[in-house]
């Protein structure tokens, strides 16, 4: 609120101050000297609020129409009763006679005070229908308003004239006091409705918003004129009269509600000033608490005034009680139309956690993380990131984050680590709050979110890590597929090479022999030598022998089976044109591998020296073999001129890998041209049993 | 002519069996006093008939796998005085340490179609009996062609023509037949074997067994060989 707005608004202030002190002036004469039991009731019920509402309308809107017109109400409610207290005061303590002789003229003193009585009343009335008929904004929409509301002022002429007319004072009364205050209201509220009918489309909603609030008034106040006619018939004891009295102070209410609301939630009076939603809500619970205390005030005393003080007491606190559920409803209201939908500790983690469940996305996550921080705990800024230990970081923000020193963003009021075991996965940074501090309720959400999320993370990373396994996996099968296919290829083809090998070369020789020794006989027969001969034969014998076992020996080595690798290996090495030095660790001395690991190393091995000599032109050639970690590892290392590993894609290289790999080993080959080859496989290592060497064996 | 040898046969194979036994007895040097199927079935025979030598296929039932020379072992251990000739079809020198791994006394690696020189397989029946040993030409054959070496092996320190003697010697030849191969002279052979012996740590064992020693130092030259 600035100076110059409140210099402009001098006159207003002088008004608002007015209207406090005369309500003070009131409450203190009326329960004081007058002891009039519907002060407290009155003032509390209707001037209170009406006057509250206005004062912080106008407070925070000093332009606004509206909040003027409000205020005004409030003041004129609260100058007119006080004027009205004082007037009975000074008439009590001077012992005047204001009355008239039967017959008489009207005392100009009994005339004046009525006629200014009166007219205060019909001035609260117009201002009301003004007020009601040219919400939200208080201006003049449709020529029509002008002409109606202009006119209506018109009505003020009346308690001047109609005494002179003869009427009777009490008929007077009721022509510019009790009608005017039932029918004007309803007048606005019709008026308000027409409005809403004829606004365009995109205003008629604020309009509609507030009919709620506008007619049910009207409708109230209309009742309350007709518990004033009850007062004629039942006199002011009436039961009726005080059923309406007490809902007679709802429409002052009601349409200080209305207006409160229509400033602050639809921002109707042009207020674009931040207000503190929590003053707001402070105004409005100010105004439903003292309507119900003036509620069940009324009611207490009035029950007293009939009934025994037992009873009215019970009466008084059933109607404490009546009102109860009402003003909480009410309370409830004005908070949920004040802060929105703002989200109680345990709707916000439901909500969080239904985001949880979709939260595979951690993209998607972080900001909806910070929205519903923001929103649910009122803070000025989140900022979350999440992610971190192998995931990519995502980051959400939510408010706006007020630069710091040195043109860094602002220093976080607080943080939350996601942790997870030892792991960070992600940082939550707060500001303060946009009203108050943080409760440590608050810091408890925060931290349960945190922890939530944490959990989240890690399952987005176990999700992550799974889909790679899933895979990793789906690749190895393809490529396990493709090798066994190659493997099954390669068992063909080698079938193939050994059946060749016993149709045409040892099939053949054993026909030769046979056919040799044909000839001998016949050559015996005939009386021939056929020494010779057999010497012949013999030596074709040990040739297929010879055949046979070098055959067998490609097939499967028996030195393999009988005495392991390290013997094969050496037996190997020893039969290579060029030197191959053999180092197997000490603890590979007689230990037996399973059959499968052994013969994978074995064709390995052999396949690489097949290798060496075929292409390396190497001078040396060194394998290793030994234990370690649960693997086996095998080394052929040559000198010869190498090979680019890329580029080279040998139908021999890669039947050593699908072999090794096949036993679940791995394969690494390092070479180049001129620096040699390294062939390196790490098996796993599956040591046997002797007993089931044997039984392996035989089979 | 020395009297027969007293021969158990111990062969899987029929055929191979009776023909070896044949082979022999109509040598007129050989008795064969049994021929049986299985180890077990030698070992039994052995153990009744004690023969002066044995012939052992290696691979026998029930396991064919190298029960010829657990069988010679357990023959050589119970009866120090018969020998036992293993033949077998594998021409791996690691077959021929795994039948020497105890000692080389009256023991002798032949391939198995040796039988068909019938005179070879005599000359081994009586090397055994005399205690002594006998490794297949083709198993040194191997060997001698092997470039695969050890660093730290024995035979490092020898030289080339110490190594071209004992490769004569693992022949089961005589001073005088290496010196009549390498046109050389006996003593000058002797010289090399009494050096190769030294380098080789073998001076003080008995002459007889010191030849068959230096040879299977020379088979067992590899550090992954067993021992």
């Amino acid at each position: 609120m600035s100076l110059m707005a409140a210099a402009r608004n001098r006159g207003m202030h002088i008004v608002a101050v007015c209207g406090g002190l005369c309500m003070l002036w009131a409450t203190l004469i009326g329960t004081t000297q007058l002891q009039n039991r519907y002060t407290l009731p009155w003032i509390l019920g209707s001037v209170l609020p009406c006057y509250f509402a206005g004062l912080f309308t106008w407070w925070h809107a000093p332009t606004s129409p509206v909040a003027k017109r409000l205020l005004l109400i409030g003041t004129w409610l609260s100058v007119t009763i006080a004027f009205r207290y004082s007037t009975t005061l000074l008439i009590r303590a001077f012992d005047w006679n204001l009355r008239p002789a039967p017959g008489a003229l009207h005392l100009p003193a009994d005339y004046g005070l009525q006629v200014l009585s009166q007219t205060c009343d019909l001035i609260v009335s117009i201002l009301v229908v003004r007020l009601l008929a040219l919400l939200p904004d208080g201006r003049y929409a449709f020529p029509y308003e002008r002409r109606v509301l202009g006119a209506l002022w018109g009505l003020l002429a009346l308690p001047a004239l109609l005494p002179l007319t003869g009427m009777s004072r009490l008929t007077v009364h009721y022509v510019v006091f009790y009608y005017p205050e039932a029918w004007l209201p309803g007048l606005g509220a019709a008026l308000l409705v027409l409005r809403c009918l004829r606004a365009p489309a995109a205003g008629r909603r604020d309009i509609a918003a507030l009919l709620p609030f506008a007619v049910p008034g009207a409708v109230l106040l209309l009742a309350r004129g007709a518990s004033r006619l009850f007062r004629t018939w039942q006199g002011e004891q009436g039961m009726l009269y005080f059923v309406g009295a007490v809902l007679g102070a709802l429409p002052y209410v009601a349409m200080a509600l209305a207006i409160v609301y229509a400033a602050f939630r639809h921002r109707l009076l042009g207020v674009d000033l931040v207000i503190r939603r929590s003053a707001v809500y402070g105004c409005l619970w100010i105004i439903i608490n003292s309507w119900y205390l003036g509620m069940a005030l009324t009611l207490g005393l009035t029950a007293g005034q009939y009934l025994p003080v037992g009873l009215s007491l019970f009466v008084a606190v059933v109607a404490t009680a009546l009102f109860q559920p009402l003003r909480a409803r009410l309370n409830a209201l004005a908070e949920r139309h004040v802060f929105g939908k703002r989200l109680s500790r345990f709707e916000l983690l439901v909500q969080f956690g239904t985001t949880l469940e979709h939260a595979y996305d951690l993209g998607r996550l972080a900001p909806r993380l910070a929205t519903g921080l923001h929103e649910g705990l009122n803070l000025q800024w989140v900022r979350v990131r999440l992610g971190g230990e192998g995931l990519p970081v995502s980051v959400g923000e939510a408010g706006a984050r007020p630069a710091g020193a040195g043109g860094l963003p602002a220093e976080p009021l607080g943080e939350f680590p996601l942790l997870y075991g030892e792991d960070v996965l992600g940082l939550i940074e707060y500001g303060p709050k946009a009203e108050g501090r943080c409760t440590p309720e608050d810091h408890d959400i925060g931290e349960t979110l945190a922890r939530s999320a944490a959990l989240a993370v890690h399952n987005v990373r176990l999700a992550a890590e799974l889909s790679a396994r899933v895979e990793e996996v789906q690749r190895q099968a393809a490529e396990l597929d493709a090798s066994r296919a190659r493997i099954v290829h390669a068992q063909d083809t080698e079938r193939r090479r050994i059946e060749r090998r016993l149709h045409d070369g040892i099939q053949q020789e054993l026909v030769a022999l046979v056919a040799k020794l044909a000839l001998a006989r016949s050559c015996l027969r005939r009386g021939g030598d056929i020494d010779a001969a057999l010497t012949e034969m013999q030596d074709d014998a040990y040739r297929v022998i010879d055949e046979l076992r070098e055959l067998a020996h490609g097939i499967h080595p028996p030195i393999l089976t009988d005495q392991g690798l390290v013997a094969a290996v050496t037996s190997c090495a020893r039969r290579m044109p060029i030197p191959v030095t053999v180092h197997s660790e000490e603890s590979l001395g007689g230990v037996r591998f399973a059959l499968d690991v052994e013969e994978s190393a074995f064709y390995l091995v052999s396949e690489a020296l097949t290798n060496v000599l075929k292409h390396a032109a190497a001078t040396h050639v060194a394998i290793r073999m030994a234990r370690g970690g649960g693997r086996l590892l095998v080394e052929v290392r040559d000198d010869g001129a190498g090979f680019p590993t890329e580029t080279t894609r040998g139908s021999g290289l890669t039947g050593m890998r699908d072999r090794i790999e096949a036993v679940g080993g791995e394969l690494t080959i390092t070479s180049g041209p001129g620096t040699g080859t390294v062939i390196r496989a790490r098996l796993l290592e599956r040591v046997r049993q002797e007993k089931q060497v044997r039984e392996e064996t035989r089979a | 002519m020395p009297d027969p040898l007293r021969v158990v046969i111990a062969e899987d194979h029929y055929l191979v069996r009776e023909g070896t036994r044949r082979l022999l007895e109509d040598t007129g040097q050989a008795d064969v006093v049994a021929a049986v199927g299985t180890a077990g079935e030698l070992l039994d025979a052995v153990g009744r008939l004690r023969p002066d030598v044995v012939i052992a296929d290696i691979r026998m039932p029930p396991g064919h796998h190298t029960e010829g020379i657990a069988a010679a072992h357990a023959i050589r251990a119970g009866h120090p005085g018969i020998g036992v000739v293993v033949l077998s079809q594998h021409a791996n020198e690691n077959y021929a340490f795994d039948l020497f791994r105890r000692g080389t006394d009256g023991l002798a690696y032949l391939l198995k179609e040796r039988i068909g020189e019938v005179d070879e397989l005599l000359r081994a029946l009586r090397e055994v009996v005399a205690g002594r040993s006998v490794v297949d030409p083709r198993i040194v054959e191997v060997l001698m062609g092997s470039h695969a070496r050890a660093a730290d092996a024995p035979l490092s320190r020898l030289t080339r023509r110490e190594l071209d003697v004992l490769r004569h010697m693992a022949e089961g030849k005589t001073n005088r037949a290496i010196a009549e191969s390498l046109r050389l002279s006996e003593s000058t052979i002797e010289k090399h074997v009494n050096s190769t012996f030294a380098k080789l740590g073998l001076a003080e064992i008995p002459q007889l067994h010191r030849r068959v020693s230096a040879v299977l130092a020379y088979l067992r030259h590899t550090p992954t060989g067993p021992d």
